[in-house]
């Protein structure tokens, strides 16, 4: 903690998810749609097959623009907006992984340049150089994928780290196996969604050739991430799927998106099946149907993402920092000393008096989920009634003792809180104090009007 | 200073030792460089040569703006990638300083992001698309991607300033912009912007004497080579002047510090000087480069020197900068020594492979049936 507080109407959690769903779509059809064309341009040359070369010369100009361009700019997107809005997170995870991200890097720079001159060289080297290229690129797609896999999985089922500290005990950690056969399959499916695109450009011959050819990629995505998703599903502690699974699940919102990402992928299944059937009959709707197998393959895979994010509430890093970036190993200290002396910036520029340092702790600890007005309004979710709103807050402070009096190695339950989604408050009794009277003047309940929306 | 508002170390500590870091931090950023000058540098030049050439097919200028397009497209993706590098390792080295650099920005920061798909993909359009990308109106796409490669510029020397001064962060905060006013802001954007001309035109120059020699539209590529030479030139010796107002206008204790630091920096600092000085006596020499091979292979290996040699200069001044606020700081370190043997070898690895699929694309030309 202790970082400027960077105030969005919009929230910076939805900022992430716009710019992380932008990214992996991008990165994970870099993934599968160069082992596709990969495939798809050995076949070509091995048969002699126009067809099949004119798919992969299609598409690979959609894979340098998208993965070059858009996927290279919004990976750096998403360094760029953590670093915005958790900075402590993301320095976490950098100085844990900087050895992880550095090898991806070399996998990257190996991709991104096979990738350029694959482009750049249709019809004017051999046949055997061309494919190597591809080949190439698709191998270090593939690795990079393997390392950022890792670092991903990690922030949920963190595992032995958390004991540890080490590197390959997070990095090998519960989920790490399904989720890597998951986002394979997640990369068939974006790599196929995006050259059906490419294969409906072809005379109605080929239309109908092409299309089957890649429903059978893309039948085989739907399975392999099918039994990835149920396997990482079964990696998951219960305390993580009580929250989302279930008769009566702790987050029924969640719930709902669970059942949303199924359907998706069934519904992905169902329109590639009859789009392989019967393209040939299918004159005004074959580009309808390949736009919604692209968005079904996208809402599956946006729907998981979101589902990932969602069940890692209340933690950046499971177990060890919350969602505003305050370390669970921190909670002690920060009730013994007060919050707002760990956190300067916090009172940056807000005044003096209690219901400035109310604000103060608002800003560092509840902005970076809570707008006054705008996404997760924390004005919309207060009590009308200042005793509740003051009641609520020593539950959420009572939450930080749960925390600090687990048994080492015993984590805490989350589903068995009062709000297993939020970070416990933090700070001494005037600090929580101070909050519920500045939170009193979002509300008027303080018996002054209330304040109007704005910064916090 | 108020301490109080710098964050603490991460706890963490570093993953190896600090000179590690820092070196891996120059190196990389030296390549970073190579490729952001030609893509800063090439899409200025680009704009310029394109507007200068009023769109007339046969003109030099109008070739060498597509040349450069066409080159920027794999710059732009070089630079971008090289950059993730010298990214990762300014996060594990100075995170303290750079994310509330970058907080304090905000949205002007963010806005990178935008900028540089603007910029990459306005390339692209002038490169792949017939009019009304190219010809008369085609220059706008390059004006556009020029425009986008120097507000990117503005925002990277903004960065760089607001982290270097811990001691101002409580008036950035009020005013981020600010920093428009900083005395160096100006003259480090200006040494930054006519250093990526001078590099791009260099280039240009040399690739054009290479096809001239071997022949291949050898008036048009004499031409741009002089062309290119001339810009090189004039911009080398800007640059020149530019550095030593930039030397000038350093905060006191940077400017002692960086003189006071023996061998060690005042070595580096010299040689920059030396070598670009150098530079303009070579560019000066000759007005037709075609007849002077040699020279313009000396010419652009002294202007990746000069690049390299910069690159250490600029890092000391950033040390020098932070040394008021980095002394109440001990880095705790937690080597991880084998992740580090693997990143070596993965990096020789991935390299060496390069290296060799390139070859053998080199090695492979093809055409009609025989080609991929």
């Amino acid at each position: 903690m202790n970082y400027p507080i960077w105030d969005i109407a919009m929230g910076g959690g939805v900022l992430m998810a716009v710019v992380a769903i932008a990214h992996v779509v991008v990165a994970h059809f870099a993934v599968g749609g160069g082992l596709v064309v990969a495939v798809t341009e050995t076949l070509s040359v091995r048969r002699g097959d126009g067809e099949l070369r004119e798919l992969a010369r299609r598409s690979s100009l959609i894979l340098v623009l998208l993965s070059t361009v858009f996927g290279a700019v919004s990976g750096v997107g998403i360094w760029v907006t953590a670093g915005l809005i958790s900075p402590a997170a993301i320095s976490a995870l950098i100085h844990t992984y900087v050895w992880g991200w550095a090898i991806e890097w070399v996998f990257f720079i190996v991709e991104i340049t096979t990738a350029v001159i694959y482009y750049a060289t249709w019809d004017r080297i051999s046949k055997g150089a061309h494919l190597l290229l591809i080949w190439v690129y698709f191998v270090s797609a593939y690795l990079s994928l393997v390392i950022i896999n890792g670092i991903i999985t990690f922030m949920l089922t963190p595992g032995a780290w958390l004991q540890t500290q080490g590197f390959w005990d997070g990095f090998f950690n519960p989920t790490y196996w399904p989720s890597l056969v998951l986002r394979t399959g997640i990369a068939l499916l974006m790599g196929t969604a995006f050259m059906m695109l490419a294969a409906l450009r072809g005379t109605p011959q080929e239309r109908a050739r092409l299309v089957r050819y890649l429903g059978l990629w893309m039948t085989a995505g739907v399975l392999v991430a099918y039994g990835g998703y149920r396997w990482w599903e079964a990696q998951l502690p219960a305390s993580v799927t009580d929250l989302f699974r279930g008769t009566s699940p702790t987050l029924p919102q969640l719930a709902t998106v669970r059942h949303l990402l199924l359907w998706a992928l069934a519904a992905t299944l169902v329109v590639v099946t009859v789009m392989m059937l019967s393209l040939p009959r299918l004159r005004v709707a074959r580009g309808v149907a390949a736009v919604v197998l692209l968005a079904s393959s996208v809402v599956f895979f946006g729907g998981y993402e979101w589902l990932r994010e969602g069940v890692r509430k209340p933690f950046l890093i499971y177990h060890y920092m919350f969602s505003n970036g305050l370390r669970v190993s921190d909670i002690g200290a920060f009730d013994r000393d007060g919050f707002l002396v760990h956190d300067a910036w916090a009172t940056q520029g807000v005044g003096q008096g209690p219901v400035a340092r109310g604000r103060a702790m608002f800003r560092g600890q509840c902005s970076s989920c809570h707008t006054i007005d705008g996404y997760q309004s924390i004005r919309a979710s207060l009590p009308d009634d200042p005793d509740m709103i003051s009641g609520v807050l020593m539950v959420l402070h009572d939450m930080g003792q749960t925390y600090t009096k687990a048994p080492p190695g015993q984590p805490v339950n989350v589903a068995t809180l009062d709000y297993p989604y939020m970070p416990p408050l933090v700070g001494s009794e005037d600090e929580i104090s101070d909050l519920a009277a500045y939170l009193g003047t979002l509300t008027g309940t303080d018996g002054t009007p209330a304040a109007q929306g704005g910064r916090p | 200073m108020n301490m109080e508002l710098i964050p603490g170390l991460d706890p963490h500590g570093l993953p190896g030792p600090p000179w590690l870091f820092q070196s891996l931090l120059v190196l990389t950023f030296f390549l970073h460089m190579l490729f952001v000058n030609l893509t800063l540098g090439g899409s200025l030049l680009a704009a310029v040569s394109h507007i200068a050439s009023g769109g007339r097919e046969g003109d030099h200028r109008l070739l060498l703006a597509r040349r450069l397009a066409s080159v920027n497209t794999f710059a732009i993706a070089l630079a971008i990638t090289t950059g993730i590098a010298p990214l990762l390792f300014i996060q594990v080295l100075y995170q303290q300083y750079f994310y509330t650099a970058t907080i304090l920005l905000g949205w002007i920061w963010f806005s990178l992001l935008a900028l540089l798909v603007l910029g990459y993909y306005a390339a692209y359009l002038y490169k792949l698309r017939g009019a009304p990308a190219r010809g008369q109106g085609g220059g706008g796409w390059l004006v556009l991607a020029a425009v986008a490669f120097l507000l990117i510029a503005c925002l990277q020397v903004a960065v760089y300033l607001i982290q270097a001064q811990p001691g101002q962060w409580a008036r950035f905060a009020e005013a981020p912009l600010a920093v428009l006013s900083d005395a160096t802001f100006w003259p480090r954007l200006l040494h930054f912007v006519l250093a990526a001309l001078a590099f791009a035109a260099v280039i240009m120059a040399w690739w054009a004497v290479r096809r001239a020699r071997a022949g291949e539209d050898a008036d048009g590529n004499r031409r741009i080579a002089a062309y290119a030479w001339r810009w090189a030139l004039w911009t080398t010796a800007l640059v020149l002047a530019d550095g030593f107002i930039l030397l000038a206008v350093l905060p006191r204790p940077v400017l002692l510090s960086l003189m006071r630091g023996g061998a060690a920096t005042m070595v580096p600092l010299i040689l920059a000087i030396l070598l670009a000085v150098g530079l303009v006596m070579m560019l000066a020499r000759g007005s037709d480069p075609v007849q002077s091979p040699g020279l313009v292979g000396g010419v652009a290996a002294t202007a990746v020197l000069v690049i390299a040699v910069m690159t250490i200069v600029r890092d000391q001044v950033r040390v020098f900068y932070l040394q008021p606020a980095t002394s109440h700081f001990t880095w705790q370190t937690a080597p991880q020594w084998f992740n580090t043997a693997l990143f070596a070898l993965l990096l020789i690895a991935g390299l060496a492979t390069i290296a060799y699929v390139v070859r053998r694309v080199l090695g492979a030309p093809a055409s009609g049936p025989e080609a991929a």
